[in-house]
């Protein structure tokens, strides 16, 4: 593998050093999308991915120093950001950078974090945030139940929690369902909430999966990425009870797609576990493809189970997006830059650098359509 | 500052007094011949009754909610207050810390017996692989991020473990969220069966600490006969002169190391609990700091001292009073090989008794001789009998020294060990590993690598680096991870991404460590392994 790295890492740099003529070629026609992530400290970012550059850094008022998970408005105007130490959510105004929604959770003696999980109705009114309390007594804490806080966009900076719904613990992903009227949230299991109730209406067994020879798996997905192919899709990792652990086939990674459309969930493993896989995302063009990302950029067949192609990335990255017309791929997050990749031959076609390189952290890394 | 009543003044008097002569009178078991000094709790009750009770509000059965219900021992009093003054603003000063970690100390500590299993995290042992607590999982819903020993090192009733529980997910809500933790319920469990178990396995109150409480704590004062390690160094030893002053006492070393160079400095110590001896020492132009215990009956000391920035680089430590039962406590070298000679220095206490003796086919020559060192030049006859040797300087007995004529096997110490790449302008120094080569004989099974096996001791050896496995070979860990010195100091790289490295990756590696020792004729190797990995970015006095 070292000569083959090298000889790969040699490529890459030739394409890099190509891209620039390469690019106009490259460039999509159609759709105007934008690329928003976050950087530290407090940044909003929003990158023209076409034209491989950044178009304004927005600054997230108050304290705080990573954003974390972002959901823009159905509308593409409005970013939401987990801000403050995940103690707000800012709404801001990606054209302007204005901050036009913003809600405090934490006060007096209950600290209100918000842990990852956050999306938005598919009318844009309700912004749904899983919430994580504790109270802070004198002399000790006490942890509180975890709930969904319930925000009407419409009441701005100021904003408090309309309803709250009880959820379960250790929820990552709130994903709406295209119609509305299912709230999908990723904990140990996938459950399908009642958005107005909270109700758990359907659970998917995934840590309490009862599948004979396999062990629960683990599933951490903290990156929504799911609006270009409205399917939600995520990693997981899982062991072969009947294989000793010796054995390379005893350890799966497989993928798990939710589609928002028709709440058909499915998972299937596609290798033997050779990778560190952070997040995915779906090719809208191809919907039984999928593309992942941590330190490799990797194309699965969803469908089918099997890793159709992997390439070395230069550095780790976190998050990974697709453009609307499946014809390139985005990896961002982590470190200060985003990389384009041809879908096809995982080449890097591309790069955005952020000025003054920020470090993006684990924010969320989401597309919006204006 | 706290006034002293007419009692304390005139045991202060008395400790004075005695402390004085306490060389001469501290002999056999009467190590509390005098009162033994105490660390200064200042004006800790006052603090805690006007400061810290206005968070930590009196109970109905008159404690203080929280405080009075807690055993510490006293790095982790320390950490606490350094939690109050960060997260809570309790604003103390260095002054007032000082005073409350020796009260509390004093008040609720842990007994000898209590803290003995878990002293190597107190000591910042480098190396160790901790023994799994097995009850209701609780290395797994514990340790899976910090020691065991930190918590074994707490003693609190169930309902007490569990406010500590929500304090953690309180303070640390990405704890259901890390790899870590949310393989379980972890917070379910924390919250039910954890406390549960915690309060039953390490209860607020115990036998050992209300005996603790009661029993007279050991006058330290005295001369002692020191010995110990320095890995990669070798050992040291010789004698350590301790008096007490008004809350504490001072100690001068008088040492030599194995190659018999001086060794000499002077320090300080506090010691909490009645034992828990802690102090700051120069030696050798060095400063250190001393994590020692003392035995319930004061006749023996033992712990480890490490550099202040550097805690991977220090010493053991073994201390006996002198004037007691001869005995001896280490050789500078612990073998020779047959048909060689060697010069070596016995230290013990009451070794200038009598005549130093090897056993048979081991002529001695007496270079020099006092009560804690015995310098002997020693000479194995071509067909002295290999294998362990008791050796005795008149009353004085001891072993682990080892004549040998060939070895049978070489075995790396640490056999695991980790370093962790630093510098590079960041702002966490480099923890390097220091390895040993340490020869064995069979011993009469034949086999190596059994219990039976001979100690010969630490060998010269030349040291290499290997990929552990197939991962490390491919992502070139010994290219940049770090070297490995002669002397088996392994220094890691520095710290960051390595834009030549594929992922631009740290200069992490998983090394197997090889000692190649020529033995005559022979060459004989020996491994162990070693992680270099990230910076630790939080690095309390208990980890």
């Amino acid at each position: 593998m070292n000569a083959s790295i090298i000889r790969r890492l040699g490529i890459r740099r030739l394409a890099i050093a190509l891209c620039g003529v390469g690019l106009l070629a490259a460039a999509p026609v159609s759709a105007k999308e934008y690329l928003v992530t976050g950087v530290k400290p407090n940044g909003l970012v929003v990158i023209d991915p076409a034209a491989r550059k950044v178009e304004k850094i927005h600054r997230i008022p108050g304290a705080g120093v990573a954003p974390g998970t972002i959901v823009p408005s159905p509308d593409g105007k409005i970013a939401y950001v987990v801000t403050n130490h995940l103690e707000s959510v800012s709404g801001i105004d990606l054209e302007s950078g204005k901050e036009v929604f913003r809600a405090d959770f934490s006060s007096g003696a209950q600290r209100v974090k918000a842990m990852f999980a956050m999306d938005v109705s598919p009318d844009g009114k309700e912004l749904f945030v899983f919430q994580s309390p504790v109270r802070l007594l004198p002399g000790e804490y006490k942890v509180e139940d975890t709930r969904i806080a319930v925000f009407r966009t419409a009441d701005g900076v100021g904003a408090k929690a309309v309803r709250t719904l009880p959820a379960p613990r250790r929820l990552a992903i709130l994903a709406f369902s295209k119609d509305g009227g299912t709230l999908w949230a990723l904990g140990w299991d996938l459950y399908a909430l009642d958005p107005k109730t909270g109700a758990v209406r359907d659970t998917h067994k995934l840590l309490n999966w009862t599948r004979e020879n396999f062990g629960p798996p683990d599933i951490l997905d903290v990156w929504p990425q799911f609006e270009q192919a409205g399917v939600f899709s995520t990693p997981y990792f899982t062991s072969r009870t009947d294989l000793p652990p010796t054995d390379p086939s005893a350890f799966k990674t497989g993928v798990l797609t939710l589609d928002l459309a028709s709440g058909a969930v499915a998972t299937k493993e596609f290798e033997d576990t050779s990778a560190v896989i952070f997040s995915s995302v779906v090719n809208p063009a191809k919907r039984d493809e999928a593309f992942s990302v941590y330190t490799q950029l990797s194309k699965i067949d969803a469908k089918g189970g099997a890793l159709v192609k992997r390439v070395d990335l230069p550095h780790t990255y976190y998050s990974i997006n697709i453009a609307g017309d499946g014809k390139e791929v985005y990896v961002g997050g982590t470190a200060c830059d985003v990389g384009v990749y041809n879908p096809d031959s995982l080449d890097r076609i591309g790069q955005i650098e952020i000025p003054g390189c920020p470090d993006q952290g684990v924010a969320s890394l989401r597309m919006v359509k204006r | 500052m706290r006034r002293m009543n007419g009692t304390q003044r005139r045991r202060r008097r008395a400790g004075l007094l005695t402390g004085g002569l306490a060389g001469t009178l501290l002999v056999g078991g009467a190590a509390w011949a005098a009162e033994p000094p105490r660390p200064d709790e200042g004006n800790a009750k006052q603090i805690i009754a006007e400061r810290c009770s206005t968070c930590h509000e009196r109970q109905a059965d008159g404690s203080l909610h929280r405080i009075d219900h807690v055993r510490k021992t006293p790095e982790g009093w320390t950490m606490t207050l350094f939690r109050m003054n960060q997260i809570h603003s309790a604003n103390l000063s260095p002054e007032d810390s000082r005073a409350l970690v020796a009260y509390l100390s004093a008040r609720q500590g842990l007994a000898p017996e209590e803290a003995a299993p878990f002293r190597y995290i107190l000591e910042r042992q480098t190396a160790v692989v901790e023994t799994p607590i097995t009850d209701g999982d609780l290395s797994v819903m514990c340790a899976r991020c910090h020691s065991v020993a930190r918590v074994g090192l707490q003693r609190r009733d169930a309902d007490e473990w569990k406010r500590l529980a929500n304090f953690h997910l309180g303070q640390f809500p990405s704890i259901e969220y890390s790899a870590l933790g949310r393989d379980r319920k972890w917070w379910e469990i924390a919250s039910t069966q954890t406390p549960d178990i915690l309060g039953q396995k390490f209860p607020f109150k115990t036998k050992e600490w209300a005996d603790w409480q009661q029993a007279a704590k050991p006058n330290l004062a005295g001369v002692w006969a020191v010995t110990g390690h320095r890995p990669g160094l070798g050992r040291y030893g010789g004698t350590a002169t301790v008096a007490a002053e008004r809350d504490g006492y001072s100690v001068r070393y008088d040492l030599t190391d194995a190659g018999g160079k001086p060794l000499t400095g002077t320090g300080k110590a506090l010691v909490y609990t009645g034992f828990e001896w802690r102090g700051t020492t120069t030696l050798g132009g060095q400063e250190v700091r001393e994590v020692f215990a003392a035995s319930k009956d004061g006749q023996s000391l033992s712990g480890r001292w490490f550099l202040p920035e550097h805690d991977e680089v220090g010493a053991s430590v073994a201390a006996v009073r002198t004037g007691t039962a001869p005995t001896i406590l280490g050789f500078s070298q612990e073998h020779v090989k047959t048909g060689a000679n060697a010069r070596v220095t016995v230290w013990g206490s009451g070794l200038d008794g009598g005549p130093v003796d090897f056993g048979p086919g081991v002529t001695v020559k007496t270079l020099s001789q006092s009560a804690t060192t015995a310098v002997v030049e020693v000479a194995a006859a071509a067909n002295a009998a290999p294998g362990a040797r008791t050796v005795s300087v008149g009353k004085a007995k001891g072993g682990g020294f080892t004549v040998y004529a060939a070895l049978d096997s070489v075995v790396v110490e640490p056999a695991f060990t980790i370093a962790r790449v630093g510098g590079n302008g960041g702002t966490t120094a480099p923890v390097s590993a220091q390895f040993e080569a340490i020869g064995y004989l069979n011993g009469p099974d034949g086999k190596p690598g059994t219990a039976d096996d001979v100690r010969v001791g630490a060998l010269p050896a030349a040291w290499t680096l290997e990929p552990f496995n197939e991962a490390a070979k491919l992502m070139e860990d010994v290219k940049f991870a770090g070297t490995i010195a002669p002397s088996g100091l392994f220094a890691p790289a520095l710290a960051g991404p390595n834009p030549q490295r594929v992922f631009s990756t740290n200069n992490i590696g998983d090394l197997k460590v090889v000692a190649t020792v020529k033995d005559g004729a022979a060459t004989l190797t020996g491994d162990g392994r070693l992680i270099s990995t990230v910076q630790r970015w939080n690095d309390p006095p208990i980890r």
